[in-house]
């Protein structure tokens, strides 16, 4: 039987899985239904917004190789790994600032259409998983920097990747839907 | 059923009038009533039908009823079957003293399986007749032009013949035995179209236009209602149906195209002017005047209808008056506000209004 | 622990528990018991008031025309009546039980994540007051308990209330979603050994399949919950048809969560009566396969029949088509399980305990229910229907006369356990039988005032017969239903005080939770049994050996 506390993150995650599935219909419905207005295709700047995804993705690499390296006992080099996840998980953060600041600056807001209403609330829900997820990330950190990497953390930070991989995960058909299905 | 048929009148007395029993504070209780079979309005008597699903008066509710019949049938033998046997169970096999372990039986596959193909092949006969009335009921639509649409408000009900290009409010005059499609709209939340007495419901949705297909094939006043929460004042949001022959429903449709005269008479043109400086006319349309509102219903041809406030008092000059004092002591919630009228003002619109025919 | 065998311990009551005593070992605790019965006794307490609430909107509707109160108010109760009923009592009230219950019925010494379950518990209380805190706040939520867009728009509805709403079943919905997993992976890691999943008790495997309900269907209620907050705090759109949003995106995401969640409340209470029945049958449920297959397709069906709530609001045939025959087919797994409670009783030796009155009318009540319920499936019946006094009477022969009924047999026959003390059976049949004529003459009459076209939700009516006559019949009744919780408050208060001592197994139960001591230690066993069957007890009496299958 699987370990506790992966089998309750796991748990958690298909709980969120529908929540985001629903936030994306949602997106999806209005996009079909031409309600939009303004609509992804002339609002959202696909190339910036593919290097920061490309950012997110490869922090869950970095993720993984950090969990490898501490089983097999490298531990200041996961440390670094883990670090390097932190900051790329922040560039996509801050990726997703800019482009905000963008939109809001040409009045493409929430309550300007529903292109806004949807566009904001699910890519601001992806965003605040994010944010959480690096919260997690930095205690992971911390306790690795003050040494306590034994067992404990090391089931934590499986428990933790899965949350990291899923919340990456969401964000692909996020990308998808939101920035490419426009151009199909 | 024993109730079918039997229509009530008398149920009005406390209500009617001044004296109200229920009521403690100031204003006089909403008339909630059944007079409109009286021939106040110089109309011919009309019978008030029974609001029941068992009282079908068209093709539509009766396909309906006969499917509730087949159902309640089916409901019938299973609750009989399952109750008689619940019964018998804990009769015969009360512990009784002196009683050793009973068999300890853990089930009998082929037993089960029964008791679930049996209800499955009961289920699929009423999924058949399910399927068979819906098409009876309500098919679907293709043509898209509508004897009536019906646009509900919150609280009240605007009906519009676009063939005759007649408009009028809360009561929905319709001719007898003629399939007639309705359109079902809402200006502002999700209301539902309900008269038990001529079949289905349907909802009004802002944004989703709904079809429903009536045949009155009785000719009588149904009564229906909001049947969808829709705010404050969902109870008082009556629909009255009036089904007549169709050189009745003629010579009203014509009544309602023509212009009614001015109206004369000291009162009624003091009243005509009040219409227009209190702001009545910001809400209200009243065909060939200045008023253009349309906000509230079109008061072109009140004088003509049975109730007001969508069912909640009836059409007299007393209750109007009170009305127009304060529909908020009437309806409390509903969008029109008090104006501060003085009674003599208030009866002065009044006796205007009720001149419009 | 210094208790070890039952002869040598003198803890025959709550109050003989030193660990539970005090205020602050209750708020601290993460104890499952501990955190159980808070549930249970919050869920009562908002139980008495949403019976208050019913209650007031009986006298409105005791006589037409009534002036007992106004719109705008009786809107407000009607709406946290069904609100309280549903969130605020009926789910922790589950809860409480399966949190008190899984683990000792599974064998295990606490659940699997402890703090988390008290976090689950306190967030529930928490949303709980909230949602109440709104009376003083400017409004309480007056939209109904599923409150559809529009309607909660900030057009249409400007007093906070909605938003209340809304954010409380948001902190609500959390901790049910970590109570839920909690109780999964309690059930999947910490089951006795030999306690495979096909031998845990029926109750067990009807919490397990539930609690998957619940981790799946909540978040679709708290994505509806986000969006139409959106709505109204940052003036989104979703909901808002003049700016192209959709009124019905609403009721299709409420109605994802909302008829799994009508399952979520009945699938509990049909563990409890698969454990309840058979004990006072002295005889083996029939057809365990049966009954645990036809929880898994309650299950998965409860998730494709939603838009049967939604019939009238004018979808396409296929849809209608798809949706009827799905809706049909979910009552063949329901009617599979009142067949197999029958053929348990049946060659049984039966006592009428006051806990296998409820489980008996439970079954012909939930019959009624589902029978309605079916009548709603059959489409033009319910575009006659639906909306009107008929729905109220289907929800409460299923959620009242069916769940609650259920929850007062599990009551009767658990009680002993919980507290170590008996409930009186003479005020427990003086209770069962109040509440059998209270629930059936406030509610069968509804089913006529449906018929009668009496639309649900209105706070006054047309004086016309037979509305009048039937509103004063159910009022009457209403009284009575009260009057027999009463009875059962006092039952309840008498036991706890001068109650007989219940001893470890009164009942002759075959299940886990009757092999510790009433109440239970801390611990819960003293030493873990060995499971070889579905009623360890029952093997252990009869010696057979590798047991019952």
């Amino acid at each position: 039987m699987m370990e506790r506390n992966k089998m309750g993150m796991i748990l958690f995650l298909l709980s969120e899985a529908v929540f985001f599935l629903l936030l994306i219909l949602a997106y999806a419905f209005y996009h079909t239904s031409g309600e939009l207005g303004t609509q992804a295709a002339n609002a959202l700047d696909v190339v910036k917004s593919a290097l920061f995804s490309v950012a997110l993705l490869s922090s869950s690499i970095t993720l993984w190789q950090a969990d490898v390296c501490l089983k097999s006992g490298g531990r200041s080099q996961a440390r670094l790994l883990l670090a390097a996840t932190i900051l790329l998980g922040l560039i996509f953060l801050i990726g997703q600032g800019t482009e905000y600041a963008h939109l809001l600056r040409e009045h493409v807001t929430i309550s300007r259409n529903l292109f806004g209403t949807t566009f904001f609330t699910l890519t601001g829900f992806h965003g605040l998983h994010v944010a959480v997820g690096l919260a997690l990330l930095l205690i992971l950190l911390g306790l690795a920097v003050i040494g306590t990497s034994r067992e404990p953390t090391s089931l934590a930070m499986e428990a933790i990747s899965f949350y990291w991989h899923f919340v990456d995960g969401v964000w692909v058909v996020i990308f998808a839907v939101v920035y490419l299905w426009g151009y199909v | 059923m024993y109730w079918e048929g039997r229509v009530l009148i008398s149920n009005n007395l406390q209500m009617h009038g001044k004296t109200c029993l229920v009521h403690n504070s100031t204003a006089c209780a909403p008339a909630l009533f059944d007079v409109l079979t009286e021939d106040t309005q110089g109309q011919p008597r009309m019978k008030l039908q029974d609001t029941s699903v068992f009282d079908a008066n068209s093709p539509q509710a009766r396909a309906i009823l006969h499917l509730f019949y087949f159902d309640l049938a089916i409901s019938a033998v299973i609750f009989l079957t399952v109750a008689s046997l619940v019964l018998y169970a804990v009769i015969r096999f009360r512990q009784r003293p002196g009683e050793g372990e009973p068999f300890q039986d853990p089930g009998n596959p082929k037993l089960e399986t029964l008791w679930t193909v049996i209800p499955a092949l009961i289920l699929l006969a009423l999924l058949v007749a399910t399927a068979y009335t819906m098409r009876v009921v309500n098919p679907p639509v293709i043509r898209s032009d509508p004897n009536v649409a019906v646009i509900a408000h919150q609280w009240w009900w605007e009906y519009r013949y676009p063939h005759s290009g007649v408009l009028t409010a809360n009561e929905l005059h319709m001719p007898l035995g003629k399939k007639w499609l309705l359109r079902l709209e809402s200006a502002d939340v999700i209301h539902d179209f309900w008269v038990p007495g001529l079949g289905a419901k349907v909802d009004a949705i802002p944004g989703h236009p709904n079809y429903l297909w009536l045949t009155p094939s009785k000719t009588g006043v149904y009564l229906g209602t909001c049947a969808e929460f829709c705010g404050e004042e969902h109870a008082l949001m009556g629909i009255r149906v009036i089904v007549q022959s169709s050189e009745e429903f003629e010579a009203w449709q014509q009544s309602q195209l023509r212009v009614p005269a001015k109206p004369t008479g000291v009162e009624a043109e003091r009243g005509a002017r009040l219409f227009e400086e209190r702001t009545c006319m910001n809400c209200h349309t009243i065909a060939d005047t200045k008023a253009r509102g349309t906000v509230g219903p079109d008061l072109t041809h009140v004088g003509d209808r049975q109730t007001l406030g969508s069912g909640a008092i009836p059409n007299t000059l007393d209750q109007l008056t009170k009305w127009i004092m304060d529909p908020q002591k009437i309806k409390p919630g509903c969008n029109m506000p008090s104006l501060k009228l003085t009674e003599s003002q208030a009866h002065d619109i009044a006796v205007y209004l009720e001149a419009l025919k | 622990m210094s208790e070890e065998s039952p002869a040598n311990r003198a803890i025959t009551s709550l109050a003989d528990m030193k660990e539970y005593r005090g205020m602050l070992s209750w708020i601290t605790s993460v104890d499952h018991k501990q955190i159980g019965i808070l549930y249970i006794v919050s869920a009562f307490v908002f139980f008495l008031v949403g019976l208050g609430l019913a209650l007031a909107m009986r006298i409105q509707l005791m006589v037409p025309v009534s002036h007992f109160m106004s719109p705008g108010a009786y809107n407000q109760i009607f709406t946290m009546h069904g609100t309280t009923m549903v969130f605020l009592m009926a789910m922790p009230l589950l809860f409480g039980f399966s949190v008190y219950f899984v683990p000792l019925m599974i064998g295990a010494r606490d659940m699997a994540f402890p703090r988390l379950n008290a976090l689950g518990y306190w967030l529930y209380l928490f949303g709980a007051l909230m949602m109440y805190f709104s009376f003083v706040a400017g409004g309480a939520p007056d939209a109904g308990w599923f409150s559809y867009a529009p309607l909660t728009e900030k057009g249409y509805s400007s007093s906070p209330g909605i938003d209340y709403w809304a954010l409380s079943l948001l902190v609500m919905g959390a901790g049910s979603v970590a109570t839920g997993i909690n109780l999964i992976v309690t059930v999947l890691t910490l089951r006795a050994p030999g306690m495979t999943l096909t031998r845990t008790p029926l109750f067990i495997w009807m919490i397990f399949f539930n609690a998957f309900l619940v981790i799946l269907s909540l978040p679709a209620l708290n994505a509806a919950l986000v969006m139409i907050l959106a709505d109204r705090q940052l003036n989104a759109h979703f909901f808002s048809p003049a700016h192209g949003g959709s009124a019905l995106l609403w009721q299709n995401y409420f109605w994802l969560f909302g008829h799994p969640e009508v399952y979520i409340l009945v699938l509990p209470a049909f563990g409890v009566i698969s454990e309840v029945i058979p004990v006072f049958s002295r005889k083996v449920i029939y057809g365990y396969g049966f009954l645990a297959a036809s929880t898994i397709a309650i299950a998965f069906l409860s998730y494709g029949v939603w838009i049967h709530h939604m019939f009238a609001t004018g979808m396409s045939y296929v849809i209608l088509y798809v949706f009827a025959g799905s809706s049909m087919l979910i009552a063949i797994p329901t009617g599979i399980k009142i067949f197999n409670w029958i053929a348990t009783m049946w060659g049984g030796s039966i006592r009428f305990t006051t806990a296998m009155l409820f489980a008996t009318a439970f079954q012909i009540q939930f019959t009624v229910g589902g029978l309605s319920g079916v009548a709603f499936a059959a489409i033009p019946i319910d575009w006659q229907l639906t909306d009107s006094y008929f729905v109220v009477a289907h929800i409460h022969y299923v959620l009242l006369g069916g769940t609650l009924f259920a929850m007062f047999a599990g009551t009767y026959y658990w009680f002993p356990k919980v507290t170590g003390r008996l409930l009186s059976e003479k005020i427990g049949k003086l209770h069962f039988w109040l509440m059998v004529l209270g629930f059936n003459g406030t509610f069968f009459g509804m089913h006529w005032l449906g018929i009668a076209g009496m639309p649900r939700r209105a706070y006054t009516y047309l004086d016309r017969p037979p509305l009048g006559t039937l509103h004063l019949i159910s009022s009457l009744f209403a009284f009575v239903l009260a009057l027999a919780i009463l009875v059962f408050l006092w039952n309840v208060a008498r036991s706890l005080l001068k109650g007989e001592v219940a001893g470890d197994n009164p009942w002759g139960g075959w299940t886990l939770e009757w092999a510790t001591t009433s109440p239970p230690p801390v611990e819960n066993f003293d030493r873990v049994p060995s499971v070889r069957g579905r009623r360890p007890l029952w093997d252990l009496a009869h010696k057979t050996e590798g047991g019952q299958p």
